[in-house]
């Protein structure tokens, strides 16, 4: 296995500097640039500009800002925020606490809800619950999620509630942890763990159905059935393990939606995860806050594949290291 | 010495002190009670605490409730009044501005406020050309000098009658700053460094009414009263009444919306969209109030046609006034004003506000909405109807451009789609293009544009906008064939019009003007001139719309960001 591990590894380092070479072209060639959108103020003139551009490097040509941004990311340095006077990393940290808090979180509801549920709707096709789920299924799916979040928004506001975004009452952000901290945290959860989380559910539940349909009408089911086992072990130890294998690639892919996913309903409700800052950046061309983000998604992508593989291994006996 | 005696020198101390402060009263407004929070929004993450570090409007709000200028803006009339300056002069051909410091004003850590602190803002920060959000070119020549502990003076090089505007600007501590400044032996580009949004709260001292108590990263920024504030209210009582600011960092205009709704902010200003929801709730009952004003600040509309087209045969018609002033008959104001503003919007000044005693009333040379008008006028020019009705250019083309506006904005999303549709109507093909606001102006600047519905900001003396109105300025976007060949250099006259020549030199002979009644005049040509030759077309000008809740007295709106204007210091908790 570990050998496996080193090979995949070997392979993501030049993956990952083709992901950089394209992530720092693509930000070279937008039009414009964190410096002019500066001079849209008529208080900096074009001489401040130049003198700013040399102090971040910016008059050097195009491959030398970028190995020298590449030889400080190996180092471990993110690069240095223009809009915030600050280095990347700071300002990440700051965001990443909540972010995979709520990313896990997300996740794991998602699963604990979906994976079930599909297993039911399979089992049950044709009743009114399965009916149910279905179309809330559906509904999730074809639902944008800020779309979701607006219309929660709305219900919250009509009932006379005041939790209408963000993940705390105002009083309870900067306050130290308590007990009422923590059932306002709750009582504010919902509402992001519905919004984020709806659009996964609904996809991995039609999965797992799918998948389960599929298996059950397997022959070794049948040949299960026939030898006379319980149906709960013809459930959960022949069908319910085949019929999973395919979610476990799908739940390593859902890694880097710790950063990237979810930037417009993060915004619609206020959430204080990297989405937004992600945005802010993109939109303000603070270049290397951009190439960070990217770079940690691309890498969490990398990672996610792999654990997704190891994992896939572990629980499917017929899949061999190569 | 004997307790006795030490208590009694104390009190002679702290005595003389009293007597030497200079507290200023603030009279006219009803009298509070000190306690309470008021919470607002935020629609960005600060980019750092320090005012002169970024241009980022939520600093400058920020910065509004914990520095002040040496003087400020009277809340109900805009009028210049005395803040950290307690009185000036100017002497010397309206070239030599002496200032008298406030006696008895304390920073919020304790030390005493002294003439080496605006000296040190003015000459480290302000003028230093590498601070970002510094005024370098305004304080270009600028003698900025120490009388004494108490008294400053700015010597300029010519009379500048405007300058007194930019001693709002907040004044910094140099016993913070320092070791940030080229005074304190760092790079000039060190200063954008002081104070990043992780600094230490204690550090951000200031001498506004509140001081920083925390940052939450992208949350939330909380500020508390500063005990050593200078103003009173007419009763005496020390100010600020509240005792914490609280801002939520909520970028989204919907999501503040319903955080007001759902009484989680205290203030809110909103626009004349979101005005009808509001106002209906507060009709219904709603512990809130919605107010609007007639606005000074804030950015008015305009439609402006390049000059200087890449396609020659667009340039040639955009230059002609008639073309122009053809376009302006076309434009459906009062419908603007009643569908996208809400009726919450007046006709528009001409680069002045309505409200500002600088206005100059254009309303006649506006025009009025008259489409059979617009289509004979352009008849008149030669631009015959095509097959399809799109009128023809001279060669044969079809007289179609591109009108750039900024899609995320939903007032010029809908200002954009009225135009197209008038313009239709008199056989002129506009095809719109949606680009994000923030990026209106950079695309204005450049030269890939057509038509543009941009705007930009009023101020309370047309002097400060001289870099847009001023033919040949920075921002003189419309017409860059006037702009300096050179940066730094003079104007290209010999592409001005006569009337462009001749606002220029109006503006030249009002920057040294220093006579109220006759740099009036002189502005007031220019304005009729500006909406004469529809030099671009201004649209409407919005009011001011804030909603309050019934919670808080002494309410007046403040757009936040303008420096040397800041009446939340007044507001109290009932």
């Amino acid at each position: 296995m570990w050998s496996f591990v080193f090979r995949r590894f070997l392979v993501a380092v030049p993956t990952l500097l083709l992901i950089s070479v394209l992530i720092f072209g693509v930000i070279q060639l937008q039009p414009g640039g964190f410096l002019e959108n500066m001079l849209d103020d008529p208080r900096v003139s074009r001489e401040t500009v130049e003198t700013i551009r040399k102090q971040y490097g910016l008059d050097q040509p195009v491959w030398v800002q970028y190995l020298d941004w590449l030889g400080g990311f190996v180092r471990g340095d993110l690069g240095y925020s223009f809009l915030n006077n600050r280095p990347v990393s700071g300002l990440v940290g700051e965001r990443l606490g909540w972010t995979v808090f709520l990313a896990l979180l997300t996740i794991l509801t998602t699963w604990v809800v979906a994976v079930p549920l599909g297993i039911y709707t399979a089992l049950r096709r044709h009743g009114l619950g399965a009916t149910v789920a279905n179309l809330i299924g559906y509904f999730g799916l074809a639902t944008p999620d800020f779309l979701v979040a607006l219309l929660l928004i709305f219900a919250v506001l009509s009932t006379g509630g005041t939790n209408v975004g963000g993940l705390f009452s105002p009083q309870y952000i900067d306050a130290p942890w308590s007990w009422a901290k923590f059932k306002d945290m709750l009582a504010h959860l919902w509402i992001p763990l519905i919004v984020i989380g709806l659009d996964g559910t609904a996809s991995i539940m039609r999965q797992m159905r799918a998948n389960m349909l599929d298996v059950l009408t397997q022959d070794y089911i049948r040949t299960a059935r026939s030898k006379g086992l319980a149906e709960r072990v013809v459930l959960w130890k022949h069908a319910v393990r085949n019929a999973i294998n395919p979610l476990i690639s799908i739940a390593g892919l859902s890694l880097p939606n710790l950063i990237s996913s979810t930037i417009i309903a993060s915004i619609v409700l206020n959430l204080p995860t990297i989405g937004p800052f992600l945005y802010d950046s993109l939109l303000n061309k603070d270049q290397y806050v951009v190439m960070a983000l990217l770079m940690m998604s691309a890498i969490l992508l990398m990672i996610g594949n792999l654990l997704a593989d190891l994992a896939l291994a572990w629980a499917d006996p017929r899949i061999r290291y190569e | 010495m004997t307790t006795r005696k030490a208590l009694w020198l104390l009190s002679l101390v702290t005595m003389g002190a009293l007597a030497s402060a200079q507290p200023k009263v603030v009279s006219g407004y009803e009298n509070g009670k000190p306690g309470g929070t008021l919470t607002m929004a935020l629609s960005s993450a600060p980019q750092t605490l320090f005012y002169y570090g970024a241009i980022d409007s939520a600093i400058q709000t920020l910065a509004n409730q914990m520095f002040d200028g040496l003087i400020e803006y009277n809340y109900k009339t805009y009028q210049i009044e005395p803040a950290l300056a307690a009185s000036w002069t100017i002497t010397g051909g309206s070239k030599v501005y002496t200032f008298k410091l406030r006696k008895g004003v304390k920073w919020s850590d304790g030390r005493d406020l002294t003439a080496d602190d605006v000296v040190f803002t003015y000459t480290q920060i302000v003028a230093n050309p590498e601070a970002k959000g510094g005024d370098a070119g305004n304080f270009a020549g600028v003698k900025i000098e120490k009388v004494d502990a108490g008294t400053v003076r700015f010597t300029l090089p010519k009379p500048a009658p405007a300058f007194i505007h930019y001693m709002r600007l907040p004044i910094m501590p140099k016993h913070k700053l320092l070791p940030f400044s080229q005074e304190g032996g760092k790079k000039p580009g060190e200063i954008n460094n002081a104070w990043p949004t992780n600094v230490d709260p204690a550090e951000v001292v200031g001498t506004g009414p509140y001081r920083l108590q925390s940052y939450t990263a992208g949350q939330k920024v909380t500020l508390v009263k500063n005990p050593n504030y200078w103003k009173r209210d007419a009763d005496g009582n020390s100010l600020p009444y509240l005792d914490r600011l609280e801002y939520l960092i909520i970028p989204d205009s919907q999501a503040q919306v319903a955080q007001f709704l759902a009484g989680n902010l205290g203030q809110l200003n909103i626009t004349g969209t979101d005005f009808p929801t509001l106002k209906q709730r507060e009709v219904q009952g709603a512990p809130i109030r919605v107010v609007a004003f007639r606005a000074l600040f804030g950015s008015p509309p305009h439609l402006a046609f390049n000059y200087d087209d890449k396609n020659p045969e667009l340039a040639a018609l955009f230059r002609q006034t008639e073309f122009r002033r053809a376009i302006q008959s076309a434009i459906n104001r009062k419908r603007i004003i009643d569908d996208v503003y809400n009726g919450l919007a007046e006709l528009p000044g001409n680069g002045v506000a309505p409200v500002s005693e600088w206005y100059y009333d254009t309303t006649r040379l506006l025009g009025s909405y008259d489409l059979a008008a617009a289509s004979a006028a352009l008849d008149k020019l030669g631009l015959k109807r095509g097959p399809d009705g799109v009128r023809l250019l001279p060669s044969g083309k079809p007289l179609e451009f591109t009108l750039t506006y900024g899609s995320n904005s939903s007032t010029f999303s809908a200002i954009a789609t009225i135009l197209q549709n008038d313009l239709k109507a008199i056989g002129v093909k506009a095809n719109l293009q949606g680009i994000l606001a923030a990026n209106l102006l950079s695309t204005g600047r450049g030269k890939d544009w057509d038509a543009i519905v941009l705007g930009l900001g009023d101020q309370p003396d047309p002097e400060l906008r001289t870099p847009i109105w001023k033919p040949g300025g920075d921002l003189y976007y419309w017409h860059q064939s006037t702009q300096p060949a050179t940066p730094g250099g003079p104007p290209q006259f010999n592409n001005f019009f006569p009337w462009e020549k001749e606002i220029y030199d109006l503006w030249e002979k009002a920057a040294s003007t220093t006579n109220f009644t006759q740099r009036k005049a002189l502005y007031d040509r220019w304005q009729a001139i500006f909406a004469r030759e529809a030099m671009v077309i201004m649209i409407a000008k919005a009011y001011a719309v804030g909603a309050v809740s019934t919670k808080y007295g002494n309410y007046l709106y403040s757009l936040g960001v303008i420096p040397g204007y800041n009446p939340v210091a007044i507001m109290y908790q009932k």
